[in-house]
Protein backbone atom coordinates (compact mmCIF):
# COMPACT_ATOMS: atom_id res chain seq x y z
CA UNK A 1 0.00 0.00 0.00
CA UNK A 2 2.71 2.50 0.96
CA UNK A 3 4.64 1.76 -2.21
CA UNK A 4 1.50 2.23 -4.27
CA UNK A 5 0.81 5.52 -2.52
CA UNK A 6 4.27 6.90 -2.99
CA UNK A 7 4.08 6.01 -6.68
CA UNK A 8 0.70 7.71 -6.84
CA UNK A 9 2.13 10.82 -5.20
CA UNK A 10 5.10 11.07 -7.51
CA UNK A 11 2.79 10.44 -10.48
CA UNK A 12 0.54 13.26 -9.34
CA UNK A 13 3.50 15.59 -9.00
CA UNK A 14 4.78 14.84 -12.50
CA UNK A 15 1.16 14.99 -13.67
CA UNK A 16 0.75 18.48 -12.20
CA UNK A 17 3.64 19.70 -14.32
CA UNK A 18 2.14 18.06 -17.43
CA UNK A 19 -1.16 19.73 -16.55
CA UNK A 20 0.52 23.13 -16.44
CA UNK A 21 2.33 22.74 -19.76
CA UNK A 22 -0.76 21.19 -21.34
CA UNK A 23 -2.77 24.20 -20.15
CA UNK A 24 -0.23 26.50 -21.76
CA UNK A 25 -0.73 24.61 -25.04
CA UNK A 26 -4.51 24.73 -24.63
CA UNK A 27 -4.59 28.51 -24.05
CA UNK A 28 -2.80 29.11 -27.36
CA UNK A 29 -4.68 26.43 -29.29
CA UNK A 30 -8.09 27.73 -28.18
CA UNK A 31 -7.48 31.20 -29.51
CA UNK A 32 -5.41 30.48 -32.60
CA UNK A 33 -5.77 26.76 -33.46
CA UNK A 34 -1.99 26.50 -33.40
CA UNK A 35 0.14 24.16 -31.32
CA UNK A 36 3.03 26.19 -30.03
CA UNK A 37 6.00 23.84 -30.25
CA UNK A 38 8.26 26.52 -28.85
CA UNK A 39 6.23 26.44 -25.60
CA UNK A 40 8.79 24.36 -23.71
CA UNK A 41 11.67 26.53 -24.90
CA UNK A 42 10.02 29.73 -23.66
CA UNK A 43 9.74 28.02 -20.30
CA UNK A 44 13.34 26.76 -20.45
CA UNK A 45 14.62 30.27 -21.13
CA UNK A 46 12.75 31.82 -18.20
CA UNK A 47 13.86 28.95 -15.97
CA UNK A 48 17.47 29.72 -16.84
CA UNK A 49 16.79 33.35 -15.99
CA UNK A 50 15.35 32.22 -12.64
CA UNK A 51 18.48 30.15 -11.98
CA UNK A 52 20.65 33.11 -12.94
CA UNK A 53 18.73 35.38 -10.55
CA UNK A 54 19.17 32.94 -7.68
CA UNK A 55 22.89 32.74 -8.47
CA UNK A 56 22.91 36.51 -7.98
CA UNK A 57 21.59 35.90 -4.47
CA UNK A 58 17.88 36.30 -5.06
CA UNK A 59 15.56 33.94 -3.19
CA UNK A 60 13.83 31.58 -5.65
CA UNK A 61 10.42 32.77 -4.43
CA UNK A 62 11.35 36.37 -5.20
CA UNK A 63 12.58 35.31 -8.64
CA UNK A 64 9.25 33.77 -9.64
CA UNK A 65 7.11 36.89 -10.22
CA UNK A 66 9.61 38.60 -12.53
CA UNK A 67 10.13 35.49 -14.64
CA UNK A 68 6.37 35.01 -14.98
CA UNK A 69 6.18 38.58 -16.28
CA UNK A 70 9.16 37.90 -18.54
CA UNK A 71 7.39 34.79 -19.88
CA UNK A 72 4.27 36.82 -20.61
CA UNK A 73 6.25 39.49 -22.45
CA UNK A 74 8.18 36.92 -24.50
CA UNK A 75 5.03 35.07 -25.52
CA UNK A 76 3.22 38.29 -26.40
CA UNK A 77 6.13 39.65 -28.43
CA UNK A 78 6.57 36.35 -30.27
CA UNK A 79 2.91 36.39 -31.31
CA UNK A 80 2.90 40.04 -32.30
CA UNK A 81 6.14 40.21 -34.25
CA UNK A 82 6.89 36.66 -35.40
CA UNK A 83 3.63 34.72 -35.66
CA UNK A 84 1.19 37.41 -36.76
CA UNK A 85 3.14 38.59 -39.81
CA UNK A 86 3.05 35.05 -41.25
CA UNK A 87 -0.36 33.98 -39.93
CA UNK A 88 -2.21 35.19 -43.02
CA UNK A 89 0.26 33.52 -45.35
CA UNK A 90 -0.07 29.84 -44.58
CA UNK A 91 0.22 27.19 -41.92
CA UNK A 92 3.64 25.90 -42.90
CA UNK A 93 4.98 29.39 -42.30
CA UNK A 94 3.71 29.32 -38.71
CA UNK A 95 5.26 25.90 -38.21
CA UNK A 96 8.61 27.13 -39.50
CA UNK A 97 8.51 30.20 -37.26
CA UNK A 98 7.70 28.02 -34.23
CA UNK A 99 10.50 25.62 -35.15
CA UNK A 100 12.86 28.57 -35.53
CA UNK A 101 11.85 29.83 -32.09
CA UNK A 102 12.39 26.35 -30.68
CA UNK A 103 15.95 25.92 -31.93
CA UNK A 104 16.78 29.62 -31.66
CA UNK A 105 15.84 29.86 -27.98
CA UNK A 106 17.62 26.64 -27.13
CA UNK A 107 20.72 27.86 -28.90
CA UNK A 108 20.47 31.17 -27.08
CA UNK A 109 20.25 29.39 -23.71
CA UNK A 110 23.38 27.42 -24.52
CA UNK A 111 25.21 30.48 -25.77
CA UNK A 112 24.43 32.51 -22.65
CA UNK A 113 24.60 29.88 -19.97
CA UNK A 114 26.63 27.02 -21.43
CA UNK A 115 25.64 23.39 -21.75
CA UNK A 116 26.74 22.20 -18.30
CA UNK A 117 24.14 21.21 -15.71
CA UNK A 118 22.99 23.86 -13.27
CA UNK A 119 22.07 23.00 -9.70
CA UNK A 120 18.62 24.43 -9.31
CA UNK A 121 17.49 25.64 -5.89
CA UNK A 122 14.52 23.89 -4.31
CA UNK A 123 11.52 26.02 -3.51
CA UNK A 124 10.75 24.08 -0.38
CA UNK A 125 12.93 22.02 1.90
CA UNK A 126 13.18 18.75 0.03
CA UNK A 127 15.64 16.81 2.13
CA UNK A 128 15.21 13.26 3.34
CA UNK A 129 13.16 14.27 6.36
CA UNK A 130 10.91 16.89 4.82
CA UNK A 131 7.75 14.90 4.37
CA UNK A 132 4.52 14.00 6.00
CA UNK A 133 3.63 10.39 6.38
CA UNK A 134 0.42 9.26 4.73
CA UNK A 135 -0.47 5.64 5.50
CA UNK A 136 3.21 4.86 5.61
CA UNK A 137 4.04 6.59 2.36
CA UNK A 138 6.19 9.68 2.23
CA UNK A 139 4.54 12.78 0.87
CA UNK A 140 7.21 15.40 0.37
CA UNK A 141 6.47 19.07 0.96
CA UNK A 142 7.68 20.08 -2.46
CA UNK A 143 5.18 17.69 -4.05
CA UNK A 144 2.35 19.32 -2.14
CA UNK A 145 3.60 22.69 -3.33
CA UNK A 146 3.51 21.63 -6.99
CA UNK A 147 -0.05 20.35 -6.56
CA UNK A 148 -1.13 23.61 -4.98
CA UNK A 149 0.37 25.71 -7.76
CA UNK A 150 -1.19 23.55 -10.47
CA UNK A 151 -4.58 23.70 -8.73
CA UNK A 152 -4.28 27.48 -8.40
CA UNK A 153 -3.58 27.88 -12.12
CA UNK A 154 -6.51 25.61 -13.03
CA UNK A 155 -8.84 27.59 -10.78
CA UNK A 156 -7.44 30.89 -12.03
CA UNK A 157 -7.97 29.94 -15.68
CA UNK A 158 -11.46 28.62 -15.00
CA UNK A 159 -12.42 31.90 -13.33
CA UNK A 160 -10.83 33.85 -16.18
CA UNK A 161 -12.76 31.99 -18.89
CA UNK A 162 -16.08 31.74 -17.06
CA UNK A 163 -16.30 34.98 -15.12
CA UNK A 164 -14.39 37.80 -16.76
CA UNK A 165 -15.01 39.85 -19.87
CA UNK A 166 -11.47 39.16 -21.10
CA UNK A 167 -12.21 35.44 -20.75
CA UNK A 168 -15.48 35.88 -22.65
CA UNK A 169 -13.63 37.65 -25.45
CA UNK A 170 -11.06 34.83 -25.52
CA UNK A 171 -13.82 32.24 -25.77
CA UNK A 172 -15.47 34.26 -28.56
CA UNK A 173 -12.24 34.38 -30.55
CA UNK A 174 -11.76 30.66 -29.93
CA UNK A 175 -15.23 29.94 -31.35
CA UNK A 176 -15.00 32.09 -34.45
CA UNK A 177 -12.45 34.87 -34.94
CA UNK A 178 -14.40 36.48 -37.76
CA UNK A 179 -17.64 36.73 -35.80
CA UNK A 180 -15.70 37.92 -32.78
CA UNK A 181 -14.17 40.71 -34.87
CA UNK A 182 -17.63 41.70 -36.10
CA UNK A 183 -18.69 41.99 -32.45
CA UNK A 184 -16.03 44.63 -31.93
CA UNK A 185 -13.41 42.42 -30.33
CA UNK A 186 -9.80 43.34 -31.15
CA UNK A 187 -8.86 39.83 -32.21
CA UNK A 188 -5.15 40.58 -32.59
CA UNK A 189 -4.98 41.86 -29.02
CA UNK A 190 -6.68 38.71 -27.73
CA UNK A 191 -4.18 36.52 -29.58
CA UNK A 192 -1.26 38.48 -28.16
CA UNK A 193 -2.65 38.17 -24.63
CA UNK A 194 -3.28 34.43 -25.11
CA UNK A 195 0.30 33.77 -26.18
CA UNK A 196 1.57 35.85 -23.29
CA UNK A 197 -0.64 34.08 -20.78
CA UNK A 198 0.40 30.72 -22.15
CA UNK A 199 4.11 31.49 -21.85
CA UNK A 200 3.55 32.87 -18.34
CA UNK A 201 2.00 29.55 -17.27
CA UNK A 202 4.95 27.78 -18.88
CA UNK A 203 7.39 29.92 -16.88
CA UNK A 204 5.77 28.86 -13.64
CA UNK A 205 5.84 25.22 -14.73
CA UNK A 206 9.55 25.52 -15.56
CA UNK A 207 10.71 26.49 -12.08
CA UNK A 208 8.48 23.86 -10.48
CA UNK A 209 9.62 21.20 -12.89
CA UNK A 210 13.38 21.18 -12.48
CA UNK A 211 13.48 20.22 -8.78
CA UNK A 212 11.07 17.34 -9.43
CA UNK A 213 13.08 15.62 -12.15
CA UNK A 214 16.05 13.82 -10.64
CA UNK A 215 18.72 14.93 -10.02
CA UNK A 216 17.11 18.35 -9.80
CA UNK A 217 19.46 19.96 -12.28
CA UNK A 218 18.79 22.28 -15.17
CA UNK A 219 20.17 21.58 -18.61
CA UNK A 220 19.39 22.35 -22.22
CA UNK A 221 17.27 19.21 -22.63
CA UNK A 222 15.20 19.68 -19.45
CA UNK A 223 12.04 20.64 -21.28
CA UNK A 224 12.18 18.27 -24.16
CA UNK A 225 10.62 15.13 -22.66
CA UNK A 226 8.18 17.12 -20.58
CA UNK A 227 6.86 18.90 -23.66
CA UNK A 228 6.21 15.56 -25.36
CA UNK A 229 4.43 14.17 -22.30
CA UNK A 230 2.42 17.37 -21.95
CA UNK A 231 1.52 17.40 -25.66
CA UNK A 232 0.29 13.82 -25.34
CA UNK A 233 -1.70 14.90 -22.27
CA UNK A 234 -3.24 17.86 -24.08
CA UNK A 235 -4.14 15.74 -27.12
CA UNK A 236 -5.64 13.06 -24.90
CA UNK A 237 -7.79 15.57 -23.00
CA UNK A 238 -8.72 17.66 -26.02
CA UNK A 239 -6.66 20.60 -27.22
CA UNK A 240 -9.26 23.23 -26.45
CA UNK A 241 -10.38 22.03 -23.04
CA UNK A 242 -9.08 23.11 -19.62
CA UNK A 243 -10.73 20.09 -18.04
CA UNK A 244 -9.12 17.90 -20.70
CA UNK A 245 -5.65 19.25 -19.88
CA UNK A 246 -6.19 18.41 -16.21
CA UNK A 247 -7.44 14.88 -16.84
CA UNK A 248 -4.90 14.24 -19.60
CA UNK A 249 -1.98 15.53 -17.52
CA UNK A 250 -2.94 13.43 -14.50
CA UNK A 251 -3.52 10.29 -16.57
CA UNK A 252 -0.10 10.78 -18.13
CA UNK A 253 1.68 11.45 -14.84
CA UNK A 254 0.07 8.70 -12.78
CA UNK A 255 -0.01 6.24 -15.67
CA UNK A 256 3.72 6.59 -16.33
CA UNK A 257 4.55 6.36 -12.62
CA UNK A 258 2.63 3.10 -12.34
CA UNK A 259 4.07 1.60 -15.52
CA UNK A 260 7.61 2.51 -14.51
CA UNK A 261 6.99 1.29 -10.97
CA UNK A 262 5.22 -2.00 -11.55
CA UNK A 263 6.37 -2.98 -15.01
CA UNK A 264 10.07 -2.52 -14.45
CA UNK A 265 10.87 -5.12 -17.08
CA UNK A 266 9.75 -2.65 -19.71
CA UNK A 267 12.50 -0.21 -18.82
CA UNK A 268 12.49 3.51 -18.17
CA UNK A 269 13.02 4.67 -21.74
CA UNK A 270 9.69 3.14 -22.60
CA UNK A 271 7.94 6.26 -21.21
CA UNK A 272 8.71 8.38 -24.23
CA UNK A 273 7.64 5.65 -26.63
CA UNK A 274 4.45 5.26 -24.62
CA UNK A 275 3.72 8.99 -24.96
CA UNK A 276 4.36 8.96 -28.70
CA UNK A 277 2.20 5.87 -29.19
CA UNK A 278 -0.55 7.54 -27.18
CA UNK A 279 -0.36 10.64 -29.43
CA UNK A 280 -0.77 8.50 -32.55
CA UNK A 281 -3.60 6.45 -31.04
CA UNK A 282 -5.52 9.54 -29.95
CA UNK A 283 -5.10 11.17 -33.35
CA UNK A 284 -6.49 8.07 -35.01
CA UNK A 285 -9.23 6.98 -32.58
CA UNK A 286 -10.52 10.24 -31.19
CA UNK A 287 -9.02 13.32 -32.84
CA UNK A 288 -10.90 15.73 -30.56
CA UNK A 289 -9.57 14.10 -27.39
CA UNK A 290 -11.71 13.21 -24.38
CA UNK A 291 -13.27 16.62 -23.77
CA UNK A 292 -12.28 18.68 -26.77
CA UNK A 293 -14.51 19.97 -29.52
CA UNK A 294 -11.96 20.73 -32.19
CA UNK A 295 -9.57 18.40 -33.88
CA UNK A 296 -5.99 19.12 -34.74
CA UNK A 297 -5.92 20.26 -38.33
CA UNK A 298 -2.41 21.53 -38.48
CA UNK A 299 0.69 20.80 -36.48
CA UNK B 1 -21.57 68.79 -44.52
CA UNK B 2 -24.52 67.73 -42.38
CA UNK B 3 -26.13 66.06 -45.38
CA UNK B 4 -23.24 63.68 -46.08
CA UNK B 5 -24.48 60.10 -46.26
CA UNK B 6 -23.91 57.90 -43.25
CA UNK B 7 -21.97 55.40 -45.36
CA UNK B 8 -20.64 55.90 -48.85
CA UNK B 9 -18.29 53.87 -51.02
CA UNK B 10 -16.59 55.26 -54.13
CA UNK B 11 -14.81 53.16 -56.72
CA UNK B 12 -14.69 50.22 -54.33
CA UNK B 13 -12.72 47.17 -55.45
CA UNK B 14 -12.24 44.02 -53.44
CA UNK B 15 -11.65 40.32 -53.95
CA UNK B 16 -9.79 37.28 -52.73
CA UNK B 17 -6.07 36.88 -53.36
CA UNK B 18 -5.35 37.68 -57.00
CA UNK B 19 -9.02 37.48 -58.00
CA UNK B 20 -10.90 40.77 -58.10
CA UNK B 21 -14.63 40.38 -57.45
CA UNK B 22 -15.93 43.93 -57.10
CA UNK B 23 -15.31 46.54 -59.81
CA UNK B 24 -15.65 50.22 -58.96
CA UNK B 25 -18.75 50.08 -56.80
CA UNK B 26 -20.41 53.40 -55.92
CA UNK B 27 -23.08 53.18 -53.25
CA UNK B 28 -24.43 55.19 -50.35
CA UNK B 29 -26.83 54.85 -47.43
CA UNK B 30 -28.27 57.89 -45.69
CA UNK B 31 -29.10 58.28 -42.02
CA UNK B 32 -32.10 56.13 -41.12
CA UNK B 33 -32.51 55.04 -44.74
CA UNK B 34 -33.49 51.50 -45.77
CA UNK B 35 -31.64 50.30 -48.87
CA UNK B 36 -31.60 46.90 -50.55
CA UNK B 37 -28.93 45.26 -52.69
CA UNK B 38 -30.21 42.69 -55.17
CA UNK B 39 -28.15 40.37 -57.31
CA UNK B 40 -27.80 36.79 -58.50
CA UNK B 41 -25.72 34.15 -56.73
CA UNK B 42 -22.06 35.03 -57.02
CA UNK B 43 -22.71 38.66 -58.02
CA UNK B 44 -20.49 39.82 -55.17
CA UNK B 45 -23.06 40.92 -52.58
CA UNK B 46 -21.37 39.21 -49.63
CA UNK B 47 -17.98 40.41 -50.80
CA UNK B 48 -19.35 43.95 -50.77
CA UNK B 49 -20.63 43.52 -47.21
CA UNK B 50 -17.31 42.02 -46.07
CA UNK B 51 -15.31 44.85 -47.60
CA UNK B 52 -17.57 47.53 -46.11
CA UNK B 53 -17.28 46.04 -42.63
CA UNK B 54 -13.51 45.67 -42.73
CA UNK B 55 -13.34 41.88 -42.98
CA UNK B 56 -11.44 41.84 -46.27
CA UNK B 57 -9.07 44.38 -47.82
CA UNK B 58 -10.31 46.84 -50.43
CA UNK B 59 -9.13 49.62 -52.64
CA UNK B 60 -11.16 52.73 -53.39
CA UNK B 61 -12.80 54.88 -50.75
CA UNK B 62 -15.09 54.15 -47.83
CA UNK B 63 -16.54 57.24 -46.19
CA UNK B 64 -18.50 57.49 -42.96
CA UNK B 65 -20.33 60.79 -42.38
CA UNK B 66 -18.41 62.16 -45.36
CA UNK B 67 -14.93 61.37 -44.01
CA UNK B 68 -12.70 58.69 -45.54
CA UNK B 69 -12.00 55.93 -43.06
CA UNK B 70 -8.98 54.34 -44.75
CA UNK B 71 -8.70 50.62 -44.14
CA UNK B 72 -10.39 49.99 -40.82
CA UNK B 73 -10.65 46.68 -38.95
CA UNK B 74 -14.12 45.32 -38.18
CA UNK B 75 -14.01 46.61 -34.59
CA UNK B 76 -13.22 50.08 -35.94
CA UNK B 77 -16.15 50.01 -38.38
CA UNK B 78 -18.34 48.90 -35.49
CA UNK B 79 -17.04 51.79 -33.38
CA UNK B 80 -18.22 54.10 -36.21
CA UNK B 81 -21.68 52.62 -35.90
CA UNK B 82 -21.69 50.09 -38.73
CA UNK B 83 -22.57 46.51 -37.83
CA UNK B 84 -22.90 43.39 -40.00
CA UNK B 85 -25.08 40.29 -39.78
CA UNK B 86 -22.96 38.05 -42.01
CA UNK B 87 -24.41 35.49 -44.41
CA UNK B 88 -24.77 32.14 -42.68
CA UNK B 89 -25.61 33.85 -39.38
CA UNK B 90 -22.21 34.18 -37.76
CA UNK B 91 -23.34 33.42 -34.23
CA UNK B 92 -20.72 32.20 -31.79
CA UNK B 93 -21.92 28.62 -31.82
CA UNK B 94 -20.01 27.39 -28.75
CA UNK B 95 -21.31 30.19 -26.52
CA UNK B 96 -24.75 30.41 -24.96
CA UNK B 97 -27.36 32.93 -26.05
CA UNK B 98 -26.67 35.44 -23.28
CA UNK B 99 -22.91 35.33 -23.85
CA UNK B 100 -23.46 35.88 -27.58
CA UNK B 101 -25.38 39.05 -26.80
CA UNK B 102 -22.81 40.08 -24.19
CA UNK B 103 -20.03 39.74 -26.76
CA UNK B 104 -22.12 41.77 -29.19
CA UNK B 105 -22.07 44.57 -26.62
CA UNK B 106 -18.26 44.60 -26.35
CA UNK B 107 -18.03 48.22 -27.44
CA UNK B 108 -20.68 49.51 -25.03
CA UNK B 109 -19.42 51.55 -22.13
CA UNK B 110 -20.56 49.79 -18.99
CA UNK B 111 -21.86 46.43 -17.84
CA UNK B 112 -25.10 48.20 -16.98
CA UNK B 113 -25.53 49.29 -20.60
CA UNK B 114 -24.87 45.73 -21.74
CA UNK B 115 -27.43 44.27 -19.33
CA UNK B 116 -29.99 46.88 -20.34
CA UNK B 117 -29.46 46.15 -23.99
CA UNK B 118 -29.72 42.38 -23.41
CA UNK B 119 -33.04 42.89 -21.61
CA UNK B 120 -34.25 45.01 -24.51
CA UNK B 121 -33.50 42.26 -27.05
CA UNK B 122 -34.98 39.59 -24.83
CA UNK B 123 -38.13 41.74 -24.84
CA UNK B 124 -38.14 42.00 -28.62
CA UNK B 125 -37.30 38.30 -29.15
CA UNK B 126 -39.03 36.38 -26.32
CA UNK B 127 -37.90 33.12 -27.93
CA UNK B 128 -34.31 34.09 -27.20
CA UNK B 129 -35.18 34.99 -23.60
CA UNK B 130 -36.64 31.53 -23.08
CA UNK B 131 -33.36 30.07 -24.32
CA UNK B 132 -30.99 32.44 -22.52
CA UNK B 133 -28.66 29.64 -21.36
CA UNK B 134 -28.86 27.46 -24.46
CA UNK B 135 -25.71 26.98 -26.55
CA UNK B 136 -26.16 28.99 -29.76
CA UNK B 137 -25.13 26.10 -32.00
CA UNK B 138 -28.13 24.08 -30.81
CA UNK B 139 -30.71 26.75 -31.68
CA UNK B 140 -33.01 26.30 -34.67
CA UNK B 141 -32.14 28.18 -37.85
CA UNK B 142 -34.73 30.85 -37.18
CA UNK B 143 -33.66 31.30 -33.59
CA UNK B 144 -30.02 31.58 -34.65
CA UNK B 145 -30.93 34.26 -37.16
CA UNK B 146 -32.80 36.20 -34.45
CA UNK B 147 -29.74 35.87 -32.25
CA UNK B 148 -27.42 37.03 -35.03
CA UNK B 149 -29.59 40.11 -35.61
CA UNK B 150 -29.92 40.90 -31.90
CA UNK B 151 -26.19 40.38 -31.45
CA UNK B 152 -25.40 42.77 -34.30
CA UNK B 153 -27.78 45.36 -32.84
CA UNK B 154 -26.35 45.07 -29.29
CA UNK B 155 -23.72 47.66 -30.16
CA UNK B 156 -26.50 50.21 -30.93
CA UNK B 157 -25.29 50.71 -34.53
CA UNK B 158 -26.46 53.55 -36.77
CA UNK B 159 -26.39 51.24 -39.78
CA UNK B 160 -27.10 47.53 -39.83
CA UNK B 161 -25.84 45.50 -42.79
CA UNK B 162 -27.87 42.30 -43.25
CA UNK B 163 -26.57 39.63 -45.62
CA UNK B 164 -29.47 37.39 -46.72
CA UNK B 165 -31.11 36.98 -43.36
CA UNK B 166 -34.03 35.22 -45.03
CA UNK B 167 -31.89 32.39 -46.37
CA UNK B 168 -33.27 28.96 -45.50
CA UNK B 169 -36.01 30.23 -43.22
CA UNK B 170 -39.75 29.60 -43.38
CA UNK B 171 -41.72 32.49 -44.95
CA UNK B 172 -43.53 33.16 -41.68
CA UNK B 173 -40.28 33.56 -39.74
CA UNK B 174 -38.88 35.78 -42.48
CA UNK B 175 -41.90 38.07 -42.26
CA UNK B 176 -41.55 38.22 -38.51
CA UNK B 177 -37.85 39.14 -38.80
CA UNK B 178 -38.49 41.81 -41.41
CA UNK B 179 -41.32 43.22 -39.32
CA UNK B 180 -39.01 43.46 -36.33
CA UNK B 181 -36.27 45.09 -38.38
CA UNK B 182 -38.68 47.64 -39.83
CA UNK B 183 -39.94 48.46 -36.35
CA UNK B 184 -36.46 48.77 -34.82
CA UNK B 185 -35.35 50.92 -37.72
CA UNK B 186 -38.35 53.23 -37.39
CA UNK B 187 -38.10 53.49 -33.60
CA UNK B 188 -34.39 54.09 -33.19
CA UNK B 189 -33.55 55.58 -36.58
CA UNK B 190 -31.19 52.74 -37.49
CA UNK B 191 -30.42 52.65 -41.20
CA UNK B 192 -30.60 49.26 -42.94
CA UNK B 193 -28.67 47.90 -45.87
CA UNK B 194 -30.28 44.59 -46.83
CA UNK B 195 -28.81 42.04 -49.19
CA UNK B 196 -31.67 39.86 -50.36
CA UNK B 197 -32.71 37.16 -52.77
CA UNK B 198 -36.22 37.63 -51.46
CA UNK B 199 -36.69 40.78 -53.52
CA UNK B 200 -40.40 41.24 -52.99
CA UNK B 201 -40.17 41.45 -49.24
CA UNK B 202 -37.08 43.63 -49.36
CA UNK B 203 -38.63 46.07 -51.85
CA UNK B 204 -41.56 46.40 -49.45
CA UNK B 205 -39.50 47.96 -46.72
CA UNK B 206 -36.70 49.60 -48.73
CA UNK B 207 -36.78 53.04 -50.27
CA UNK B 208 -33.84 52.56 -52.63
CA UNK B 209 -32.32 49.65 -54.53
CA UNK B 210 -28.94 48.70 -56.03
CA UNK B 211 -28.75 45.88 -58.53
CA UNK B 212 -25.41 44.07 -58.61
CA UNK B 213 -24.32 42.07 -61.67
CA UNK B 214 -20.94 40.34 -61.84
CA UNK B 215 -19.35 42.61 -59.31
CA UNK B 216 -20.61 45.93 -60.62
CA UNK B 217 -23.68 48.10 -60.02
CA UNK B 218 -25.90 47.37 -63.05
CA UNK B 219 -28.59 49.82 -62.03
CA UNK B 220 -29.94 51.69 -59.05
CA UNK B 221 -33.02 53.72 -58.20
CA UNK B 222 -36.05 53.97 -55.96
CA UNK B 223 -37.87 50.85 -54.84
CA UNK B 224 -40.98 52.02 -56.69
CA UNK B 225 -39.16 52.40 -59.98
CA UNK B 226 -37.76 48.90 -59.55
CA UNK B 227 -41.14 47.40 -58.85
CA UNK B 228 -42.48 48.99 -62.03
CA UNK B 229 -39.55 47.91 -64.19
CA UNK B 230 -40.70 44.87 -66.15
CA UNK B 231 -37.31 43.24 -66.71
CA UNK B 232 -36.39 43.40 -63.08
CA UNK B 233 -39.77 42.20 -62.00
CA UNK B 234 -39.42 39.13 -64.13
CA UNK B 235 -35.86 38.43 -63.05
CA UNK B 236 -36.24 39.01 -59.33
CA UNK B 237 -39.90 38.94 -58.43
CA UNK B 238 -40.92 36.20 -60.80
CA UNK B 239 -44.19 37.71 -62.11
N1 LIG C 1 -13.44 33.37 -49.50
C1 LIG C 1 -13.43 33.39 -50.83
N2 LIG C 1 -12.32 33.03 -51.52
C2 LIG C 1 -12.29 33.06 -52.87
N3 LIG C 1 -13.33 33.44 -53.62
C3 LIG C 1 -14.48 33.79 -53.00
C4 LIG C 1 -14.58 33.79 -51.59
N4 LIG C 1 -15.82 34.19 -51.25
C5 LIG C 1 -16.45 34.42 -52.41
N5 LIG C 1 -15.66 34.20 -53.46
C6 LIG C 1 -16.01 34.38 -54.88
O1 LIG C 1 -16.40 35.71 -55.08
C7 LIG C 1 -17.52 35.80 -55.95
C8 LIG C 1 -18.62 36.57 -55.26
O2 LIG C 1 -19.05 35.87 -54.12
P1 LIG C 1 -20.07 36.47 -53.09
O3 LIG C 1 -20.12 35.54 -51.93
O4 LIG C 1 -19.73 37.87 -52.82
O5 LIG C 1 -21.42 36.39 -53.92
P2 LIG C 1 -22.92 36.69 -53.44
O6 LIG C 1 -23.46 37.71 -54.36
O7 LIG C 1 -22.95 36.98 -52.01
O8 LIG C 1 -23.61 35.29 -53.74
P3 LIG C 1 -24.76 34.52 -52.93
O9 LIG C 1 -26.04 35.13 -53.32
O10 LIG C 1 -24.63 33.12 -53.43
O11 LIG C 1 -24.43 34.65 -51.48
C9 LIG C 1 -17.91 34.36 -56.29
O12 LIG C 1 -17.39 34.08 -57.55
C10 LIG C 1 -17.22 33.54 -55.23
O13 LIG C 1 -16.83 32.28 -55.73
MG1 LIG D 1 -23.69 36.08 -50.39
Amino acid sequence: MDIFLSRLFSGMTAGSIYVLIALALVVVFRSSSTINFAQGEFALFTTYVAWWLTERGLNIWVAIPPIIVLGFVMGALAERFLIRPVRKRDETAILIVALGLFTGLNGLDGWIWGSDEKVFPAMFPSGEDDYVSVLGARLHYDSILVWIFAAAVVIGLTVLFKRTSLGLEMRAVATNPESAALCGIKVGRILTISWGLSAAIGSLAGVMLVPTIPPGQLNLASMFQVLIFASAAALLGGLDSVKGAVVGGMVMGIGLAMINGYATFIGGSFSLTFALILIVVVLVVRPTGLYGTRRLERV
Amino acid sequence: MTDAPLLEVRGLRAGYGQVNVLHDIDLSVGTGEVVVVLGANGAGKSTLMSAMSGLIPHSGEILVDGSPVGHPRPDQMLARGISLVPQGRGTLTALDVTDNLRVGGTGLGSKKDVDEEIDRWFGIFPRLAERADQIAGTLSGGEQQMLAIARALMSRPRLLLCDEISLGLAPLIVQELFGTLRRVSAESGTALLLVEQNAELALDIASRVYLLEVGAVASSGTADSFRENNNIRQAYLGY
